[in-house]
């Protein structure tokens, strides 16, 4: 009788586990693509296959982290602050902070510490009313005589409340200075969104501008401009939708993505001579590549795109071989043998198979961590 | 040995209700909110008028399997009594399993149509006016189309969607921008605005962000047009990260979207359509369609599109036989 009790007693336990068991088991087996990324922070210290030079500042979930030497650090708290800018001499970091409404550039020590506010972009309380009385900027970059700010920025908005065009252009503003002081350099075109990435260049600025194409689909192309008020000329087609530029270290290239007006972004590269832009080279086809930002020592292009099938974007690198390979050694050509005339043909030389370049990849340097992909990378050498 | 027996069944059978229990929710989400049927009303004199062209018909052999979805997507914020919302997003699904191609028909919102509950509208009224049947009926008398079922998701049901797959990857155009964006989900008042900036560029959104993407229109000279590509743009994101979810996703995602989505379409159809949608994996195979000039245009009545019937329904007809 006990017996038959202390079975069923068992019976029931053995039951119970199993259903638990088979309950947690199927949770365990849901896929990860839910799962929020982790914070930077919260991935290192880890093994890094790839260590990079310098430091490379970047953005997630609204906090400003840098990445050195294979770890990260948290700057500033999870308050809406993106797109990092160096300041030529490397002492200062310029960053956007983003607000529901609105958001202003300021000044940042490398370490996150906030020195100025340079712009202010909230409405007066006696326009608080109005959404539109707002502004952005965004994409701040300095001169190289850090003596100006050149950013994109939707305002002053003269048409007042109800006003449905919101269009940023590409301004220039005496570093520290009011926006009034400022001048608005590229005139946007109207529902594009407008212009926005300057980035400076011996002579002027490149941006993208938005238009619309002969089939009135809105779409990306590089300008180059050398005269306040005007939108200089195209660097690039309507149809190759190229956007996000970057100088190289040499001053000789220009690195950006190019979607072709699909749900592509192509890393692609081309020559740049201070006035004209060489044919386009796509060199990373098959990710959705985001900010391409070139290594300061010049040994690769490190770029955001996602870890995996529709996932976050992380943090990759594609070295330099990738772009650009090493010349191939030179093909041997006949030589006479020493001794004197050769009165027959020459010997052909042995025939050597040409050495075959190896294919360079790019190096996923994170994993899990869902960057910003909207935020340019600033990397400090 | 029977006792054995017993004891091992018992045990199996606690293994399939551990099992049962969890997968309880999301078969009671999917049995609230999937077949659930639209009453179509009588078609009206007009659906003979449209009928499509037999000459218009594609080979009967890619359209073995084919069905057609209405794909309605509603503002359902605190403007609106839960039964009586419009729809600002009507599209068109056309599923060919046998050559694996897929044609998404954007229809604008604005549309000036004949009703199947009488009169004439914009087409994006004859949900409230008699729920997802009247939709149904409107667009099969006005275009000439059978709809096989359809699929109805709120703005809140969209952004918790994209919530629960983690995220959707993008390629956004370009800067969208709008000041006068309404703040109705969260917000304290329904007729509040907020201003919005998705910028442009390859990237990941959140529920919030992808439904800001998609709904914006001021900031866009093709209006409701630009806002319809987008929408498809972002349901070929959707597809593509659904693709990633395992079956043990499906509990977590049905508590997510519950009472957010309703559909016709049946359990036992659900389940034959996930494998189905995996195996579309060509983004060629994906035609999409927009109502633009000339096949619409401005002028009617309320700011509403006139159609132009003789260029639209050849085009329809080209792709929904």
């Amino acid at each position: 009788m006990i017996a038959k009790f202390l079975l069923g007693v068992g019976l029931a336990i053995v039951m119970a586990v199993t259903g638990v068991s088979s309950y947690v088991y199927l949770g365990s087996r849901q896929s990860k693509v839910a799962a929020p990324p982790q914070k930077p922070t919260a991935a290192t210290p880890r093994a890094q296959a790839l260590t990079l030079p310098g430091t490379i500042y970047l953005a997630q979930a609204g906090a400003l982290y840098s990445f050195s030497a294979g770890r990260f650090h948290q700057l500033t708290p999870e308050v809406g602050w993106t797109q990092p800018a160096l300041y030529p001499d490397g002492s200062h970091l310029l960053v956007v902070k983003r607000s529901g409404f609105y958001s202003d550039v300021y000044v940042l020590t490398p370490y996150g510490g906030v020195v100025a506010q340079l712009t202010n972009n909230a409405a007066s309380p006696r326009n608080a009313w109005d959404t539109g009385a707002n502004a952005w900027s965004f994409y701040p970059r300095l001169s190289p005589d850090q003596r100006t700010l050149w950013m994109s920025y939707d305002g002053p908005k003269y048409a007042g409340a109800g006003y449905f065009d919101v269009d940023m252009a590409v301004w220039a503003v005496p570093l520290g200075a009011p926006i009034r002081n400022g001048r608005a350099w590229t005139v946007a075109n109207n529902y594009t969104g407008g212009d926005i990435q300057p980035i400076v260049v011996p002579g002027g600025i490149i941006y993208t501008k938005y238009v619309y194409d002969q089939n009135g689909n809105r779409t990306g192309q590089l300008w180059f401009t050398n005269r306040a008020g005007s939108a200089g000329r195209a660097l690039t087609s309507t149809d190759a939708s190229c956007a996000q530029p970057s100088l190289s270290p040499d001053g000789g290239s220009l690195a950006m993505i190019c979607t072709y007006q699909k749900q592509v972004s192509n890393l692609t590269i081309a020559s740049w001579n201070g006035s004209s832009l060489g044919g386009l080279r796509t060199v990373v086809s098959d990710q959705l590549v985001a900010q391409p930002t070139w290594s300061p020592d010049g040994s690769g292009i490190a770029y955001l795109a996602p870890g995996g099938p529709a996932a976050p974007f992380q943090l990759w690198f594609l070295p330099k071989n990738a772009y650009n390979p090493p010349a191939p050694p030179p093909v041997p050509t006949p030589s006479p043998s020493p001794g004197g005339p050769h009165n027959g043909p020459l010997p052909s030389p042995t025939p050597t198979p040409a050495p075959v370049a190896p294919v360079v990849k790019p190096i996923q340097v994170t994993f899990n961590l869902g960057f910003d992909a909207t935020s340019p990378l600033a990397w400090l050498g | 040995m029977t006792t054995i027996t017993l004891a091992v069944l018992a045990v199996a059978l606690s293994a399939v209700a551990g099992g049962f229990a969890y997968f309880l929710p999301a078969a009671a989400t999917a049995l609230q909110e999937t077949g659930v049927p639209a009453v179509v009303p009588s078609p009206s004199p007009l659906a003979t008028l449209f009928s499509p062209s037999p000459s218009a018909s594609p080979s009967p052999v890619s359209q073995q399997g084919a069905f057609t979805v209405l794909l309605l997507g509603s503002d359902d914020d605190s403007k609106f009594s839960a039964d009586h919302v419009l729809t600002q997003s009507m599209i068109l699904v056309r599923v060919l399993p046998a050559t694996k191609e897929v044609v998404m028909l954007s229809i604008p919102r604005d549309l000036y149509v004949h009703l199947s509950t009488g009169g004439s509208g914009k087409i994006d009224g004859a949900y409230s006016y008699g729920s997802a049947g009247a939709a149904i009926a409107t667009v099969e008398q006005d275009f000439g189309v059978r709809v096989d079922d359809y699929i109805w998701v709120g703005l809140l049901g969209l952004i918790k969607v994209i919530d629960a797959i983690g995220g959707i990857d993008v390629v956004t155009s370009n800067p969208v921008m709008d000041d006068y964006y309404p703040s109705d989900i969260y917000g304290n008042s329904p007729y509040d605005y907020q201003r919005v900036a998705v910028l442009a560029g390859p990237q990941h959104l959140d529920g919030i962000h992808a439904m800001e993407y998609v709904r914006s229109r001021h900031s866009d000279l093709q209006s409701d047009y630009g806002r319809s590509k987008r929408q498809q743009q972002v349901l070929q994101a959707i597809r593509a990260k659904a693709k990633q979810l395992a079956p043990s996703d499906v509990p977590a995602l049905a508590t997510a979207i519950g009472g957010e989505l309703k559909t016709s379409i049946g359990l036992d159809k659900v389940a034959r359509l996930v494998p189905l949608a995996a195996s579309f994996d060509n983004p060629d195979a994906i035609h999409q369609v927009l109502l633009l000039p000339p096949y619409a245009r401005s002028g009617a009545p309320g700011g509403s599109l006139t159609p132009n019937w003789g260029l639209i329904l050849p085009l329809v007809h080209q792709y929904f036989p």
